[in-house]
């Protein structure tokens, strides 16, 4: 039984489902990372699983035992706030040691637990200081820190790094996979941010308006994602979409036209074996890293509309005959003029066929 | 230029306002300094001698220490309650959810807009039926229902501007709700509490009505014992204006002691 479970999870805010139902389970020590749009319930369902929510159905279990109707402290689970929510009038030593206090742990073995945490985070110069005398970045470390001291069963991060600047949400980002490394806790993250998503999880729930749209292994859901919206949200930039329609279909080739492949139609090979009827509607995907502007074997015909150089790769934005802007990241910096029509390749097993619902096929 | 002459316009205007607020204060104060014939001077004098003698005359009065001690025990005990029991109660207006809450905010304000005058009499023949007048607790217990509503607005006002995520990462802290009261709420609260423990003090230390209607001799409060004396023939100024300043003093020992907590920015840092 896994170390974390929810069990068909309902919420409703009065008749406003906001979670609908969401099952899933995850091991000891995982990184498990909910991404989603904003307002698709990720801190909804985290703090349900912390006990700050109610669970309007279903159940919550952590280690074995049903805690769905357990106070959020007896629970041992530790909450990392996207606002931080230090106590703003107490040290960095007091605000770590305060989970501590409350359980009436000895004053030495407090000291210790805070001195480790604090030689982990490297905050240990700022243990004296109030919150407001620290930057954002150290501010996020304490408020780390304050979950680490109380050495929880479960970790729950709700975006910690969104209210930071890019260059630091990278820092802390691989501090944070180290810290996992490290202590080897089992974590539930919650992101929008796809990146972080992909590099810190063991398994990502994509999650859609208070449903679970896929769970899955960062790499699994890149290849093989169950749906158009999987795949336009995993993955940056974001998946190409073009709609074709079925001239032809056996198992394990299908022709899919579509103006803006070269000589109007292109083979593909369908990643789950599905054969769709002669005369679907369905939907092409194409990721922009995987077009390829040298290939021999062109397959589409694109009008480029700009450029953007990003140093060591550039970005092509591309306006197609229908549908929306294609964009094509190519390495280097390719001489592009607005206007030309390129020729682009792609390897056939990196093309993503989907039903006309969005469903891959 | 501009700028020059609006700050002199500026200064000027606020000078207006100081002097036009402080002189009844100033005269009340130089009054109870001057002795019986420059007090009776016309035009007035500007320029005295100034002397103790009022002061020395009203310590002297039994009446008037006992009175002071009096406006203190009614004054201290009411603000010590009305904050011990607003605070609490405050907290629950602000983060609980129960029923009947907006009723309950509402009738702590409607009880503000009765005139107090209209009051007075039931009050009177309350206090007489279940034998309390002329008892600090009368005092005490109306100056209550005067206070708490005062107390509870500002600490609930000041309470919900706490962010609710430091109440949630305490109870995942393990604290209980006690615990998030005291160690949470009430140190970031400082401000507000201290407003209106100033409001509170400030009414009861001054109040006059229900304290000339509720008491007889032994627990006349100050502002009662400073009209008493414009009963007589005469009018002794001098003692009327120190047993004003006396009666002064308290409220501004007391404010200036509790505005050094009312500072904003105690959540700074708590949040982004
Ligand atoms: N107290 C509430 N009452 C009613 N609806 C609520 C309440 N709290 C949240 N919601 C709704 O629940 C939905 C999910 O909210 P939630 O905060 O979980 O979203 P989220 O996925 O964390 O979004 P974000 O990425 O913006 O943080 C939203 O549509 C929100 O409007
Ligand atoms: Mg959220």
């Amino acid at each position: 039984m896994s170390f974390l479970r929810l069990d068909n999870v309902v919420k409703r805010y009065g008749d406003h489902k906001v979670i609908n139902g969401v099952s899933f389970g995850a091991e000891k020590g995982e990184f498990v990372v909910f991404v989603g749009p904003s307002g698709c319930g990720k801190s909804t369902l985290l703090r349900m699983i912390a006990g700050l929510e109610d669970i309007t159905e279903g159940d919550v279990s952590i280690d074995g035992a049903v805690v769905t109707n357990v106070e959020p402290a007896a629970r041992q689970v530790a909450m990392v706030f996207q606002s931080y929510a230090l106590y703003p009038h107490m040290s960095v030593f007091e605000n770590m040691a305060f989970g501590l206090r409350m359980v009436k742990t000895p004053q030495p073995e407090i000291e210790r637990r805070v001195k480790e945490a604090a030689r982990i985070l490297q905050i240990e110069p700022l243990l004296e200081r109030k919150p407001r005398q620290l930057s954002g970045g150290q501010r996020q470390r304490v408020a780390i820190g304050r979950a680490i001291v109380r050495n929880p069963k479960l970790f729950l991060f709700d975006e910690p790094l969104s209210n930071l600047d890019a260059e630091l949400r990278t820092q802390m980002r691989v501090e944070i996979a180290r810290l996992h490394r490290d202590i080897g806790a089992t974590m539930v993250y919650v992101t929008h941010d796809q990146i972080e998503a992909m590099t810190l999880a063991d398994r990502i729930v994509v999650l859609r308006a208070g449903l679970v749209e896929q769970v899955g292994a960062p790499t699994e859901l890149y290849d093989n994602p169950a749906n158009t919206f999987v795949a336009g949200f995993i993955g940056s930039p974001k998946m190409n979409f073009l709609t074709g329609t079925v001239t032809a279909a056996e198992t394990g080739r299908v022709m899919v036209a579509n103006a803006n492949f070269v000589g109007g139609s292109l083979v593909i090979r369908p990643r789950r074996g599905g054969v769709p009827k002669v005369g679907d509607m369905v939907i092409v995907g194409l990721r922009p890293e995987h077009l390829d502007l040298a290939s021999p074997t062109p397959a589409l015909q694109l009008r480029t509309d700009f450029a953007e150089n990003l140093g060591g790769a550039t970005q092509i934005y591309t306006q197609p005959k229908d549908g929306e802007m294609i964009t094509i990241v190519a390495q280097g910096r390719p001489k592009i003029t607005p206007g030309e029509t390129l020729t682009v390749g792609v390897a056939p097993e990196y093309v993503y066929l989907f039903d006309e619902r969005g469903v891959a096929v | 230029m501009q700028t020059t002459l609006g700050r002199t316009l500026h200064a000027l205007g606020l000078t207006l306002v100081i002097l036009f607020t402080m002189f009844p204060f100033y005269w009340m104060v130089t009054s109870s300094l001057k002795d019986q014939s420059d007090l009776l001077a016309s035009p007035p004098v500007w320029l005295f001698v100034p002397t103790l003698e009022h002061y020395g005359e009203i310590f002297a009065d039994q009446k008037v220490v006992n009175a002071v001690i009096n406006s203190l025990i009614v004054s201290v005990s009411t603000t010590a309650l009305a904050v011990l029991l607003g605070a609490p109660a405050a907290y629950a207006l602000a983060r609980f959810e129960f029923r009947g809450k907006q009723d309950l905010w509402f009738w702590f304000i409607s009880n503000r807009m009765i005139s107090p005058i209209v009051l007075a009499l039931p009050v009177y023949l309350l206090a007489l039926q279940v034998k309390l007048l002329d008892t600090h607790l009368v005092l005490i217990l109306i100056y209550l229902t005067f206070n708490l509503p005062i107390v509870v607005w500002i600490c609930t006002d000041q309470f919900r501007s706490i962010p609710k995520e430091l109440e949630q990462a305490a109870r995942l802290d393990g604290a209980n709700q006690w615990i998030i009261f005291r160690k949470i709420y009430v140190p970031l609260g400082i401000p507000g509490i201290a407003v209106s423990a100033i409001f509170s003090f400030i009414f009861s230390w001054n109040e006059l009505l229900y304290a000339l209607v509720l008491t007889r001799r032994t627990v006349q409060t100050a502002p009662v014992i400073a009209t008493s004396f414009m009963s007589g023939y005469e009018l002794p100024w001098g003692k009327i204006m120190a047993t004003g300043t006396v009666i002064v003093l308290p409220v501004i020992i007391f404010a200036l002691l509790v505005s050094k907590h009312m500072v904003r920015g105690l959540t700074m840092g708590a949040t982004k």
